[in-house]
């Protein structure tokens, strides 16, 4: 149903009355008189401008807000006089600090600005011609750009659909989130591209993935996301990037996934610094997120599906020979080990040392290596 | 000029180019990092390097009691430091098994040292960054430790 506010501007009297009052000079200035305490801001290193952490003065800190938003329902940014008369109610639901914030997200959205690339012309497209690449090669790089874009876009999605739930005031998540959602579009592109551009094209989509990447979107909680997001599935995925780019078969492939590689790192810090947050916090949420991570690492192992894994596996091993496969299981199994300890030592980190004891991740993927190993010889 | 490496002259020279190649740096954005570079052999070192905004602001030769204050160390003997600064000199930048994350990630040739997950994840959000920092070295004349 669509919304409708109480008042008709364009047809009410009184307003337009008003306004050919006000083109005869006879203006009011009442908002004159409610400037307020000047504040000084200055950019505190030059070589940076000025900063989002800079503007971090008087009323407009974050840290001169209470920890539960109650007066702005609508589009009042942190520090500004609330409007009068009645304000709409966009029905922002995420209201509480700890619902959204980070420690550091400040310096990740001024990194995240700083440090945007362009798919277009920061990959080196002209030197895939000084390159021969084997086809069943091409082809399994092909079939990982596939899943790879798959990914992205629920990564684009999950941010995109959470920002309208932030209350304004917490404007600095809302812009760290938007860059995530440029960041994310730019790597759906990039793979996209590098897709076509060795002739191959896009391969098989995942119902198996998808149905995986469905979780992200239907956590009930911002924070559920978040964590099954940046820190699981994108602490993932960074790993996949970081041994995607040490199978890449040309410097054009290394050169694309060294820049996805700094997006998601950052993603990821932040995802890390919002669990942090709130497990400092609001520690009575650390059941409900173990809970729910009990079900999303089970459903992240969707994302090694059968044709992702070999396509890693012939990567890894450079192609489709015995003695290839066996060194693409050893490559896949080795970043596979690494991507469940290194996502162990961010929950720790975070303060949820406990996930170690009860993931299901390292079971299920022994069974996975298990059964590939079997198939292999 | 010959560099030695290891060597605090070596790091600096980078730094030095680093700073003075503003336009390539500034285009790669913000780079905030305190690493280590441990270089393992007969006699070992290890550096910190500070990465500040777009420069490379401090170089300086440390004792292993202070690598707890550094965001991660990349740690490799001699021969393979060696192994990369010659591909990088070959070829202007490193061959595919060359680059700073190749060695770093699978195998243990080049070891990633850290306490935190935060200060590990700096690497790879300044991967860009601190790869063409190295690559400063393409056509340095080094003189082997």
């Amino acid at each position: 149903m669509s919304y409708y506010g109480t008042n008709d501007y364009s047809y009410n009297s009184d307003f337009s009355l008003r306004v050919r009052d006000m083109k005869k000079g006879n203006l009011d200035l009442g908002w004159l008189e409610q400037a307020r305490e000047r504040v000084e801001v200055r950019p505190r290193d030059r070589r940076r401008g000025l900063e989002v952490s800079d503007c971090e003065v008087g009323p407009y800190a974050i840290d001169a807000l209470e920890d539960v938003v109650r007066d702005n329902r609508g589009l009042a940014p942190r520090g500004a006089i609330l409007p009068a008369g009645y304000q709409p109610d966009l029905g922002p639901d995420l209201n509480k600090r700890t619902d959204v914030w980070a420690y550091r997200v400040q310096r990740y959205w001024e990194e995240a600005v700083s440090r945007q690339w362009n798919v277009s012309t920061d990959v080196p497209w002209r030197d895939m011609d000084k390159y021969e690449i084997p086809l069943d090669i091409e082809i399994a790089f092909c079939q990982l750009c596939t899943l790879l874009a798959e990914v992205e876009m629920i990564a684009t999605d999950l941010p995109a659909k959470w920002s309208h739930h932030m209350n304004s005031y917490f404007q600095e998540v809302k812009g760290f989130i938007a860059t995530q959602c440029m960041d994310e579009a730019r790597h759906t592109e990039v793979f996209r591209k590098r897709a076509l551009a060795g002739g191959v094209g896009l391969l098989r989509a995942s119902a198996r993935s998808e149905h995986a990447l469905k979780g992200i979107l239907e956590a009930d909680s911002y924070s559920e996301g978040s964590v099954f997001m940046h820190v699981l599935g994108e602490g993932f995925v960074l790993t996949l990037f970081r041994s995607s780019e040490f199978i890449s078969p040309t410097p054009v492939e290394q050169r694309m996934f060294q820049l996805v590689m700094q997006d998601e790192a950052r993603h990821v810090s932040y995802g890390l610094q919002h669990l942090k947050y709130l497990m400092d916090k609001a520690p009575e949420h650390r059941a409900q997120i173990n809970m729910f991570l009990d079900e999303a690492e089970q459903l992240l192992t969707g994302l090694f599906n059968s044709e992702q894994l070999e396509a890693m596996i012939v990567l890894g091993g450079k192609g489709t020979s015995p003695e290839c496969i066996r060194r693409g299981i050893e490559v896949v199994g080795a970043f596979q080990g690494k991507q469940i300890l290194e996502y162990f030592q961010r929950c720790e980190r975070a303060g949820l040392p406990e996930r170690k004891e009860r993931s299901p991740l390292l079971a299920l993927q022994h069974q996975m290596l298990a059964a590939l190993q079997a198939a292999a010889i | 000029m010959a560099f030695k490496f290891p060597s605090l002259d070596f790091f600096r020279e980078l730094a030095r180019r680093m700073n003075a190649d503003r336009a390539t740096f500034e285009k790669l954005g913000f780079c905030d990092t305190v690493m280590g570079v441990r270089v393992q052999g007969p006699t070992p070192h290890l550096y910190a390097l500070t990465f500040e905004v777009f420069d490379c602001s401090d170089v300086r030769e440390i004792g292993d009691a202070r690598e707890a204050e550094l965001d991660f160390t990349l740690e490799a003997p001699l021969e393979l430091w060696r192994a990369m600064l010659e591909s990088i000199c070959e070829h202007g930048r490193p061959a595919p098994e060359y680059t700073l994350n190749s060695l770093s990630h699978l195998g243990n040739r080049m070891r990633v040292v850290y306490d935190d997950p935060e200060g590990h994840d700096k690497l790879y959000r300044f991967m860009a960054t601190l790869q063409a920092y190295f690559d400063n070295a393409r056509d340095l004349e080094i003189e082997w430790a």
